[in-house]
């Protein structure tokens, strides 16, 4: 398997492709209207219990890891030079001051970040990608488009190991891969200009077999994968209507009586998103010299 | 059912930007349940004229055709590739080109679910097909993972559920070992039991004499010879004017002739090769 999609048998697995395509999208209408770094933080904590309910937790950390250091870059830098912060909240050596009004900024944007690439996520790694594209057939998505969506996870592979061939059949030609970063750049003419050739001769030739396999016939085409919407995903639907309707609610009415972010709050979340950027630092130090004593064994 | 599998008839065909012709006044037919092999040299036009049984040739890729081809009585031309697909099944060279799907149930399933076939049929006939290939067991495996001989397999088990009736194989054999070979003709007999009509491209002289009803010699655009396989195999020197050959059994019985001025029958297989060569020397 080619894609993130981790095979569990869980509540949210069984849900439709297409409840959870509105489930995407609903996270991110909620992250848009909810434009306060106190209000996101409780919606990333509040989708963490649906990981842990579709049993991804340990494949999950690991991809969030990537949009973490977005999180940590963006909350540093912009914390201190964003040029809209007046008041200073603390400061660090040198002189660099934290003001309130771009911390409220940076965090608003990388809670954003984060909470969307949960959901993103999730939804990869709950959903086969033939059921996505099912689904969308199911939504009127053009067949076509559909399949070139999951052709991608099955030409990604192919094409990687056709360049394996390029490059040792070049290599062979004496084509130096091991020279100056200079060498390397101009060696990349050698190597995609075959690769893209062998690329598009196979999707041609897949085209006829498409051809063959009655791809552009018309008229309604079945799917072995089924997916329906049952009373879980109605529920679902519900659910999430409803703290969209409740979003709107405080957003409208209640965001002036409530001051949920403080100093405090931003000032930890800064913290606590650099002691796990540190423990990534330690944790990738520690990998890297694990495996240079396991070299010299 | 009367009429001819497949008729051809005064088929001519130009690829655009060349002067001559690829095939040129081709004329064959084949009965229903009969497997054609087609034999020739490379650039003979061998993939070209199976191309244009199914509709592939000229309607998808280009060319000048005069002529006409008729399965089960309908003229292709009139018909569109797609259309064509429920009657005639085409199995390529490459095996891993023709795979697109996640899983081996799910890219058998794909010309169905094409087709329309409901999901409960498709069941029985992934089922039925992935059994005649003998990939049983394989069903949720990614193609990828799968050796060349089970791939092409896999991909005549993808047309087989489509249940044509005419099924057309292009060198279906030529990127495999043996093993694969084998794999891929014992799928071919299995056909012949079921009825099917097929067409065979391949270079294995051998293999087409022990599973070809017939067999057409193609070179140069033109049909040299269109006979049962016995006849066209034992037409040595004829083979080796067109740069091909006869099984060696056949080779072995023709030089012996040749050389010793003897007379006997040749043949295409090897238990008979042994009684006529036995019977010679008592």
């Amino acid at each position: 398997m080619n894609s993130l999609y981790m095979p569990k048998d869980s509540l949210i697995h069984s849900l439709d492709p297409r409840t959870k395509m509105i489930f995407v999208i609903f996270v991110v209408i909620s992250s848009f209207i909810l434009n306060d770094p106190a209000l996101q933080l409780l919606l990333l904590v509040a989708l963490f219990p649906l990981v842990l309910l579709a049993k991804v937790v340990k494949p999950y950390l690991v991809s969030i890891q990537f949009l973490l250091l977005f999180a940590v870059l963006i909350m540093t830098v912009h914390g201190i030079y964003n040029p809209i912060g007046v008041t200073p909240v603390f400061e660090i050596f040198g002189g660099l001051t934290f003001k309130y009004e771009s911390m409220v900024y940076a965090s608003v944007m990388s809670f954003r970040i984060l909470v969307i690439g949960t959901a993103a996520v999730l939804f990869v790694m709950t959903t086969h990608p033939s059921d996505m594209a099912s689904a969308l057939v199911k939504w009127k998505v053009p067949h076509s488009f559909a399949f070139i969506l999951l052709s991608t996870f099955q030409i990604i592979p192919i094409i990687a190991r056709e360049a394996k061939i390029v490059m040792e059949a070049q290599q062979a030609r004496c084509l130096d891969v091991k020279g100056s970063i200079i060498q390397r750049v101009k060696n990349l003419v050698p190597m995609f200009a075959p690769l893209f050739i062998i690329t598009f001769m196979k999707v041609h030739q897949l085209s006829y077999v498409l051809e063959c396999r009655a791809f552009s016939r018309k008229g309604t085409k079945t799917s072995l994968r089924e997916t329906r919407i049952g009373s879980l995903d109605y529920s679902f639907l519900i659910g999430m209507l409803a703290i969209l309707a409740f979003e709107i609610y405080v957003k409208l009415f209640a965001m002036g009586s409530l001051h949920l972010t403080t100093d405090a709050l931003l000032t930890y979340s800064l913290i606590g998103t650099w002691i796990v950027f540190g423990f990534m630092i330690v944790k990738f130090l520690y990998k890297q010299l694990q495996g240079k004593i396991g070299g010299a064994n | 059912m009367a009429k001819k599998a497949i008729e051809v008839s005064n088929l001519t065909f130009t690829y655009p930007d060349e002067e001559a012709p690829v095939l040129k006044d081709v004329n064959f037919s084949v009965n229903h349940g009969e497997i054609l092999g087609i034999i020739g040299p490379t650039g003979a036009g061998k993939s070209t004229l199976a191309m244009c049984v199914n509709g592939l040739v000229p309607q998808v890729i280009n060319g000048e055709m005069e002529g006409t081809v008729r399965v089960n009585g309908e003229d292709v031309s009139e018909s569109n590739v797609a259309k064509m697909s429920e009657q005639v099944g085409f199995v390529f060279q490459e095996p891993e080109n023709q795979l697109s799907q996640m899983t081996i149930e799910e890219e058998i399933a794909f010309g169905m679910g094409n087709l329309g076939v409901p999901r409960d049929e498709m069941l029985i006939r992934i089922k039925d097909a992935l059994e005649q290939v003998g990939l049983v067991g394989f069903e949720k495996r990614s193609p990828l993972a799968l050796s060349g001989g089970q791939q092409q397999r896999l991909a005549i088990a993808s047309v087989l559920a489509m249940r044509p009736t005419i099924m057309i194989m292009d060198e279906p054999t030529s990127m495999l070992d043996p093993k694969g070979k084998n794999e891929v003709y014992d799928v071919l007999k299995n056909l012949k039991e079921y009825g099917m009509t097929g067409i065979i491209i391949d270079h294995e002289v051998e293999r087409i004499a022990a599973y070809c009803d017939k067999v057409l010699v193609l070179s140069e655009g033109e049909i040299r010879m269109f006979a049962p396989s016995e006849e066209v195999f034992t037409n040595v020197e004829m083979l080796h004017d067109l740069t091909l050959h006869a099984p060696q059994v056949t080779e072995f019985l023709a030089r012996y002739n040749q050389q010793f001025g003897q007379k006997l029958k040749l043949s295409t297989t090897v238990e008979e090769s042994i009684e006529v060569f036995e019977s010679a020397y008592k």
